[in-house]
C-alpha cells in the first residue's frame, strides 16, 4: 500500500519532465540569457551597460523601427478587429455564411511566406506609360489615377504592408467572433426587439457588449502578432524603404549586422511591450479557473 | 382596448405547418393560457402576436388594428421569456428601463417608472446588481418587471415558471395572478402545465398540433372536454379511457369490454341507448372511481371487477393502479383504504361522470352530466 | 444588424413574386457587401494561382486576368522548373521532414504533461501552468541567440533534429494549455471509477484520457502542422545556411531575394507551398477552427 501511494505522488515529474526540460532549454534560459546579454557588446564579451538601449531609442533608423511597429499595432489591429467584427455581424445573417467565412478565413491556412509573395504581385509597379500587371494598380487606372510603387514609396509602403496582414489576419478575427456571436441567447436578442430596440440600436446596446470579452481577446492576440510581425516585411521588403520591424530588425542585427548585443536589445524590446499582455492572459486565465 | 383576434393563421417553417387555421378572440384584460404538449405550436402562437416571426397567412389584430407588418417595437407588446433574457452586461436597473431609455421616456421618470415596477416585484434592494449576480427566481421577477414597466397594451408570457423549482412556482403563480388583477391587462400566457393553465386562466386554449383542441374557462374544458385529446390533458392525473360495447340485455344496458362489464345507470341509460351495438371509447376520471367502502354521500356508483396492481399512498389520498382485464385504470380514493396490491375485488365507478367519445373522430358524444 | 429575423427559410412560402422580389431588393446591399469582400479575399491568390501558368513573357507584360479571355494559353513549364531546377521539390520533402515529427513530439510531450497537469494532484501545479499560460506569447526572438550558440556548441546548426527539438519546445505552451483545457473538462466520475478499479495513470492517460480526446489532439495536430509548415523564422535561423534543409519557405524567400522579379518562378513556387496547407484545411476545416478557437490567446 505504501510503495503505491508513493509511485502515485513520484509520478507528475515523470510526465512533466520532458516538457519542463524542453521549456527550459528552449525557452526559460535563453530568455534569460537575452536579456543578459542585450547589456554586453557585439561579440557578449564587453560589459556596456544600457549602450544598446541608447542606440535604439536614438539612432534615426531604429527609431523609425518603433514608429512602424506603432502603425502596426494601431492599424493593424484596428483594421483587423473592426472587419472582423463587421463581417461576423453580416455573415451571420445570409445562408451562405459558411462559405463566406471560409474564403476570408482561408489565408490563415497558407504561410506568410506565400503571403508576402501574393502581395507583391498584387503592388507590382510599372511606371505609368506601360500596361499595369498588378492588380491594385491596374484598379487605380481604371478609376483614372497613377499607378503607385506600392513597395518603394515611403509614403503608402507600410500602409500597403499592412494591408497584406489584415488579408491574413481577418479570417482568424472573424472565426473566433463570429463563434462568441452564436454564443449569445437568440431570446436576448428578441427581448432587446420587444424593448424597441432597432436593428442598429441592438447592435450597438447588446451585441457589441456582450462580444465585449471575445473582441478583447482577439485584440490581444492580434496585437501581440503586431509586435512580433516577421515574415511579410523579412520577404517583401526586407526592411527596406523604411519598412522595417522590431522583429525583422533583430534578424539584422544578428545575421547582417553580426552584432549580438544590439540584437538582444531589440529583443528585450519586443518582450517589454509584450508582458503587458502576458499579464492581462495570466489573469484572464486566473479568473476563468 | 387591447383585445387581440388571431384571425385564421397559418403558420408554415417549410412543408410543415405549425400553425392551422389559428382562430382565437381574446377580451381585453382577459387572462389568456395558451396550453398544450411541447411543439403544439403554442410558443409560435405568442411569438407571432409579439413580431418575432412572420405571419404566413391570416391576419393578427391588436384592438382595431392590423398588426402582421407592424415591428415588435411598434406594437406596444411585453414579454416575459422562458430563460427571462437578461441582457447579462447591464445592471437590473438598467435591464428594467432599458426599453423606456429606448422610447426616449425622460431620465427622471425612468427612474421613477423603474424603481415602481421593482417595489411591485419586491426587487428594491437588487437595482445595482448585474443578472449573473441572481437566483433563478429573482431573474424570473426582474424579466416581469422588465415587462410591466412600459405598460404594454398586452403582456406575454412564454413559459416563465418552467425554470424554477417546484415550490417556488406555486408561489409565482399565486403572485403572477395578482399582478394580471392589479394590471387590469391582457395576459396572454404559454405553458405546458395544465396546473398552471388550471390555475391562472379566465380562459383556456387548448392545442395539439398546431390546431386550437377547445377553448374555454377551466372549468368547462375539465367538465366537458371536447375531445379525447382535451379530456386526457387536462386534470391531474389524467383521464382513464376504456372502450366497450353497448350492449342490451333485459332491458339493462351494459358496456361491455373484453373480460368485464359494467351496468348503466338508468337515469344515464337514456342518453347512450342511442349509441347500442356500437364500440365506443368511454372516459371517467381517477375521482369517480371509488373504494366501496368509502363511497361519498350521494354518488350512485357501478361496481367492476380488478386486480390492485399498485397503489401509491400520497398522503391525503391514495392512487390504485387497477387492471380491469388488459385495461389499465387509475382511482384517486380516499386515504383510509385497505386494498392493497394483489387484492381482487369490486370498485365503483360513478357513472354519472362518464363521458363517452366517439373512437374515429376522437370527438364528444356525450359528456358527463352536470348533477 | 438582424441576428435571424431573416434566416427564416419558411417566409418564401405563400409569398408572391412582387413580394419576393422586394425583399430579396431590400437586402440587397448586405449581399452586394459580403460577396465583394470575398472577391476581394479571394483575388490575391487568384491571381497568383493564374498567373503561375502563364509564361514569363507574358507576366511581364500584361495582366493576369488577360489570360482568363480565350485564347488561352497556360503552361506547366513553370512547376515543372521549380520542382526540378530550382529545388523546390526537395525543399518540399523537407518541409515535410520538419513539420511531421516535429508535431508529433509536440503532441507526445504536451499530452503527457498536460494530464500531470488536469489529473495529477501535486503541489506547484498552479504555478507551474501559470508559467506554461505566460510563455504562450513570449516572443522567440528571445531564444535565438543562446539556442542558436548551444546547437553551434553541440554541432547541431542544420540538423532536422535540432529544429524538430526547438519547434517541439515553441510549440509546447500552447499544445499543453490546450490539452490541458480540453483534459480537465473531461467527466470527472469516468477517471475515479478507473482509479477505483484500480488503474495506474498511466492506464488512465493511455486507455481512458487519450481515446477520449482524439477531437482535441486533432485539432493540436493540424494546427501545429500547418504551423511548422508555414514556419520561416525559426528555419531560417537554424537551418538557414544549408540549403539541401531548406523548407519551402525558406526556398521561397531566397527565390524573392535573388529572383525578385522572376514571377513566372515566384508564383508556381508559392503555389507548390500552399497546395498541403490548402488541402488539410479544406478537408479538416472543423478541426483547424477548433485550434484558432481553443487557442485564441496565442501569439
Amino acid at each position: 500500500m505504501k510503495k503505491r501511494a508513493l509511485r502515485i505522488a513520484a509520478s507528475p515529474w515523470l510526465y512533466l519532465a520532458p516538457a519542463l526540460t524542453l521549456l527550459s532549454v528552449f525557452l526559460l534560459y535563453p530568455v534569460t540569457n537575452t536579456i543578459y546579454l542585450s547589456f554586453f557588446d557585439r561579440s557578449s564579451t564587453t560589459f556596456v551597460g544600457i549602450d544598446n538601449y541608447v542606440y535604439l531609442a536614438s539612432h534615426p533608423e531604429t527609431i523609425i523601427v518603433l514608429r512602424n511597429n506603432l502603425m502596426w499595432l494601431v492599424l493593424f489591429t484596428g483594421t483587423t478587429v473592426t472587419l472582423g467584427l463587421l463581417l461576423a455581424v453580416l455573415t451571420n445573417q445570409v445562408r451562405y455564411e459558411a462559405a463566406a467565412k471560409a474564403i476570408v478565413f482561408v489565408p490563415m491556412a497558407v504561410s506568410f511566406t506565400a503571403a508576402a509573395v501574393i502581395w507583391r504581385f498584387m503592388y507590382i509597379y510599372q511606371p505609368v506609360e506601360f500596361a499595369q500587371t498588378g492588380v491594385v494598380n491596374a484598379l487605380l487606372g481604371l478609376v483614372g489615377l497613377d499607378p503607385v510603387a506600392w513597395i518603394t514609396n515611403k509614403s503608402v509602403n507600410n500602409l500597403a504592408l499592412i494591408a497584406s496582414g489584415v488579408w491574413m489576419w481577418t479570417g482568424f478575427a472573424l472565426v473566433v467572433i463570429s463563434a462568441g456571436l452564436k454564443g449569445i441567447p437568440t431570446e436576448v436578442i428578441e427581448a432587446a426587439r420587444v424593448d424597441g430596440a432597432s436593428e442598429t440600436q441592438i447592435f450597438w446596446y447588446v451585441l457589441l457588449p456582450m462580444l465585449r470579452s471575445v473582441v478583447l481577446v482577439v485584440a490581444v492576440t492580434l496585437v501581440i502578432n503586431s509586435l512580433k510581425v516577421f515574415d511579410l516585411v523579412y520577404v517583401m521588403t526586407f526592411g527596406n524603404y523604411d519598412t522595417d520591424v522590431l522583429a525583422n530588425r533583430m534578424f539584422k542585427e544578428m545575421f547582417t549586422f553580426g552584432n549580438f548585443g544590439r540584437a538582444s536589445a531589440v529583443a528585450v524590446v519586443l518582450l517589454l511591450a509584450i508582458v503587458p499582455l502576458m499579464l492581462l492572459n495570466i489573469r484572464r486565465f486566473r479568473r476563468e479557473q | 382596448m387591447a383585445s387581440v383576434l388571431f384571425d385564421h393563421v397559418w403558420k408554415r417553417f417549410g412543408d410543415f405547418a405549425a400553425l392551422k387555421d389559428f382562430h382565437l378572440d381574446i377580451e381585453d384584460k382577459e387572462f389568456l393560457v395558451l396550453v398544450g404538449p411541447s411543439g403544439c405550436g403554442k410558443s409560435t402562437a405568442l411569438r407571432l402576436l409579439a413580431g418575432l416571426e412572420s405571419v404566413t397567412e391570416g391576419s393578427i389584430f391588436i384592438g382595431e388594428e392590423r398588426i402582421n407588418d407592424t415591428p415588435p417595437r411598434d406594437r406596444d407588446i411585453a414579454m416575459v421569456f422562458q430563460s427571462y433574457a437578461l441582457y447579462p452586461h447591464m445592471t437590473i436597473k438598467d435591464n428594467i428601463g432599458f426599453g423606456l431609455r429606448l422610447r426616449k421616456v425622460p431620465r427622471q421618470e425612468v427612474e421613477r417608472r423603474v424603481s415602481d415596477a421593482a417595489v411591485i416585484l419586491g426587487v428594491e434592494g437588487l437595482l445595482d446588481r448585474k443578472p449573473g449576480q441572481l437566483s433563478g427566481g429573482q431573474r424570473q421577477r426582474i424579466a416581469v418587471a422588465r415587462a410591466i414597466v412600459r405598460e404594454p397594451r398586452v403582456f406575454l408570457l412564454d413559459e416563465p415558471l418552467s425554470n424554477l423549482d417546484a415550490k417556488l412556482r406555486v408561489n409565482t403563480r399565486a403572485e403572477i395572478s395578482k399582478l394580471h388583477k392589479r394590471l387590469g391587462t391582457t395576459f396572454i400566457y404559454v405553458t405546458h402545465d395544465q396546473t398552471e393553465a388550471m390555475t391562472m386562466a379566465t380562459r383556456i386554449a387548448v392545442m395539439d398540433a398546431g390546431i386550437i383542441q377547445q377553448v374555454g374557462t377551466p372549468q368547462q374544458l375539465y367538465d366537458h372536454p371536447a375531445n379525447t385529446f382535451v379530456a386526457g390533458f387536462i386534470g391531474s392525473p389524467a383521464m382513464n379511457f376504456f372502450s366497450a360495447l353497448v350492449t342490451e340485455s333485459e332491458g339493462h344496458l351494459e358496456l361491455r369490454g373484453d373480460t368485464y362489464s359494467v351496468r348503466v345507470p338508468l337515469d344515464r341509460a337514456g342518453e347512450i341507448r342511442q349509441f347500442k351495438d356500437r364500440e365506443l371509447l368511454f372516459g371517467i376520471r381517477p375521482e369517480n372511481i371509488h373504494d366501496q367502502e368509502f363511497v361519498p354521500r350521494g354518488v350512485n356508483a357501478v361496481p367492476i371487477e380488478v386486480v390492485v396492481d399498485v397503489t401509491e399512498l400520497m398522503g391525503n389520498e391514495v392512487f390504485l393502479h387497477l387492471l380491469a382485464g388488459e385495461n389499465k385504470l387509475l382511482a384517486r380514493v380516499d386515504p383510509r383504504t385497505g386494498l392493497r396490491a394483489g387484492a381482487r375485488t369490486e370498485v365503483l365507478m360513478d357513472l354519472e361522470r362518464l363521458h363517452v367519445f366517439d373512437p374515429a373522430t376522437t370527438a364528444v358524444l356525450v359528456s358527463a352530466s352536470d348533477a | 444588424m438582424a441576428v435571424n429575423e431573416h434566416a427564416d427559410p419558411a417566409r418564401t412560402h405563400l409569398e408572391t413574386p412582387a413580394e419576393r422580389i422586394v425583399r430579396r431588393l431590400s437586402r440587397g446591399p448586405l449581399h452586394a457587401v459580403i460577396i465583394a469582400v470575398c472577391l476581394a479575399w479571394m483575388t490575391p491568390t487568384a491571381g497568383l494561382f493564374i498567373s503561375s501558368f502563364r509564361t514569363k513573357a507574358d507576366i511581364a507584360t500584361t495582366g493576369w486576368w488577360t489570360a482568363l479571355v480565350p485564347p488561352l494559353q497556360f503552361t506547366l513549364d513553370n512547376y515543372d522548373h521549380v520542382l526540378t531546377a530550382r529545388g523546390m521539390g526537395r525543399s518540399f520533402i523537407n518541409s515535410l521532414l520538419i513539420s511531421v515529427p516535429a508535431t508529433m513530439l509536440t503532441i507526445l510531450v504536451a499530452a503527457l504533461a498536460a494530464y500531470a497537469f488536469s489529473w495529477i494532484e501535486f503541489r506547484g501545479r498552479e504555478a507551474l501552468f501559470l508559467l506554461v499560460v505566460a510563455l504562450l506569447v513570449v516572443p522567440i526572438q528571445l531564444t535565438l541567440i543562446p539556442v542558436l550558440r548551444m546547437f553551434a556548441n553541440f554541432g547541431m546548426t542544420g540538423s532536422f533534429p535540432a529544429i524538430w527539438l526547438a519547434h517541439t519546445a515553441y510549440g509546447l505552451p500552447f499544445a499543453v494549455f490546450l490539452l490541458r483545457n480540453f483534459f480537465v473538462a473531461l467527466p470527472k466520475d469516468l477517471l475515479e471509477s478507473a482509479f477505483l478499479e484500480g488503474a495506474s495513470h498511466f492506464v488512465a492517460f493511455t486507455r481512458i484520457v487519450m481515446p477520449l480526446s482524439v477531437p482535441a489532439v486533432a485539432a493540436l495536430g493540424i494546427f501545429q502542422f500547418l504551423w511548422l509548415w508555414n514556419d520561416l523564422l525559426v528555419a531560417l535561423v537554424y537551418l538557414g545556411g544549408f540549403r539541401d534543409v531548406a523548407p519551402m519557405t525558406v526556398a521561397i524567400s531566397s527565390l524573392v531575394s535573388s529572383f525578385g522579379s522572376e514571377w513566372h518562378l515566384l508564383t508556381a513556387a508559392a503555389f507548390v507551398s500552399m497546395v498541403l496547407p490548402l488541402v488539410v484545411f479544406f478537408a479538416l476545416q472543423k478541426y483547424f477552427v477548433e485550434g484558432i478557437l481553443a487557442g485564441a490567446v496565442k501569439g
